[in-house]
């Protein structure tokens, strides 16, 4: 079943540490309880976003997935906004 | 406009910086801001005394004044990322705060491609070339003497000794592996191809230990006590199993006396290589005893420099960059080496066996042409420094 999401940030092309940063930027955008869907190419956001959530105050990763676009990887990630 | 004359520190180190002021033991503070992961798998490592801090970038973007309050304001600072860009984004925000930091260029993967070339030995004879890969505490040499190269355990990236070899106006004759490595992709088959020279490895090691499947790769067997002329130079092979049934050691000897001795993973500066890694740990050891404690020693004496393949710690050089001791110091410095009976070496050996890399069984196929990787899995599979060594 997919997963549900709000709104969605499109980071593909982006480098370490932009997903990130416009993610955290996205996520204080959205009212509490929102999901965010972040689309990004850079593979390290995977563990990163992993890392990242264990820290952050008010989100929670609901889900990742790895979809192939024009033969490419793209790595899909569900941020909740929690508080 | 205003122009100030304050001046400016660099805010950028490239790799080879990095490793010269590492060498140079100079007061240098590690921010490594990958994710926690990352950080355990590999680091930068320099001398002991390195201080190193892991705060992950994504710590300064969610507080950034907790996290700038955790580095230390007094020292200087280099920030290291996996490419670049986190560690630019950090050092950026250190600034900021008033700290003095840089950056690492290209990230933890250009240090770890660094290569270091340096001289070991450079006289009427010839020189001793040491090229070294020190992210991976890896170490390979060259022996070139009158217009004749020779390219001992040979790294991955093959152009380095290519390039050595014409800036000395030498032809690459004869490529030597002391054994099938485990911990990293032979340059060897390679460099037989591009130069023509004969890739040279023992006969036992063009088997696989685990899978017992033949090599497919092109070589030729080396005897115990054959000898080769590089130049002035003899080399003479001395079988040495024991890290791997097929392992032999080079004792290059010049016209006036001086010998070298090229001991791949047999023993290291303050260590040597574990039976363990072909999965017959308890087999090979008796065999690795016979190795250090009866076979070398006919062959060498105290003033032979001993030239390993790997160190486990930069503290293992001669204070500048250079692996190499003679074999006398390496007796007294090497707590590995103290005379045991058989049985107390077993213990001993058996007792301090580190973690088994699970891609070292893959890399022996690598070596052997068994299997074929993509530049970006020879990577992968050379991620971190080696674990050869016994645990110390």
């Amino acid at each position: 079943m997919a997963t549900e999401f709000d709104q969605t940030l499109d980071v593909k092309g982006a480098k370490c540490p932009m997903p990130l940063v416009k993610s955290r930027k996205a996520i204080n955008d959205l009212t509490v309880g929102q999901t965010l869907r972040v689309l990004a190419t850079d593979r390290g956001s995977v563990a990163d976003f992993q890392g990242w959530v264990k820290t952050a105050k008010n989100i929670e990763l609901v889900a990742q997935e790895t979809v192939q676009e024009n033969g490419t990887d793209l790595y899909v990630h569900y941020l909740k906004r929690t508080s | 406009m205003t122009t100030t004359n304050v001046p400016t520190t660099a805010t950028t180190r490239t790799a080879a910086e990095l490793y010269a002021a590492l060498i140079q033991s100079q007061p240098l503070f590690i921010l490594d801001v990958r994710n926690e992961e990352d950080f355990a798998r590999w680091r930068v490592e320099g001398r002991a005394a390195l201080e190193t801090l892991n705060i992950p970038y994504f710590e300064f973007i969610e507080d950034e004044a907790a996290a700038v309050a955790r580095v230390p304001r007094d020292r200087d600072i280099l920030v290291v990322c996996a490419k670049e860009g986190s560690s630019e984004y950090v050092a950026d925000i250190l600034r900021n705060h008033g700290l003095n930091a840089a950056h690492l260029e290209g990230g933890i993967v250009t240090w770890g491609n660094l290569y270091d070339v340096r001289d070991i030995a450079d006289n009427a004879a010839g020189r001793i070339v040491q090229i070294a890969r020190p992210a991976r505490g890896d170490v390979s040499f060259m022996i070139i003497s009158d217009g004749q190269a020779a390219i001992i355990d040979p790294l991955r990236h093959t152009n380095y000794y290519l390039e050595t070899a014409r800036q000395a106006g030498a032809s690459v004759t004869h490529i030597f592996d002391t054994h099938v490595h485990a911990d990293h992709i032979s340059g060897g088959p390679a460099l037989a191809q591009a130069t023509g020279a004969p890739y040279y490895v023992h006969a036992y090691d063009a088997i696989h230990p685990i899978d017992m499947l033949p090599a497919q790769m092109p070589y030729e067997h080396l005897q115990d006590g054959q000898t080769f002329t590089v130049g002035q130079y003899s080399v003479k092979v001395i079988w040495f199993p024991g890290h791997t049934l097929g392992q032999v050691n080079y004792l290059a000897t010049a016209p006036d006396g001086q010998s070298y001795l090229f001991t791949g993973d047999g023993i290291f500066l303050k260590s040597f290589g574990r039976p363990d890694l072909g999965g017959k740990g308890e087999t090979w050891t008796p065999i690795l005893y016979e190795s250090i404690y009866e076979r070398l020693p006919q062959h060498i004496d105290d003033s032979t420099v001993i030239l390993p393949s790997h160190f486990s710690l930069l503290d293992e050089d001669d204070g500048q960059g250079r692996f190499a001791a003679p074999y006398g110091q390496v007796r007294r410095q090497n707590d590995a080496l103290v005379p045991r009976s058989k049985e107390e070496f077993t213990a001993y050996v058996l007792g301090n066996l580190p973690v088994f890399p699970p891609q070292y069984v893959e890399i022996k196929r690598v070596n052997i042409g068994l299997v074929h990787p993509t530049e970006e899995q020879a990577g992968e599979l050379e991620l971190g420094r080696n674990i050869c060594a016994l645990s110390q």
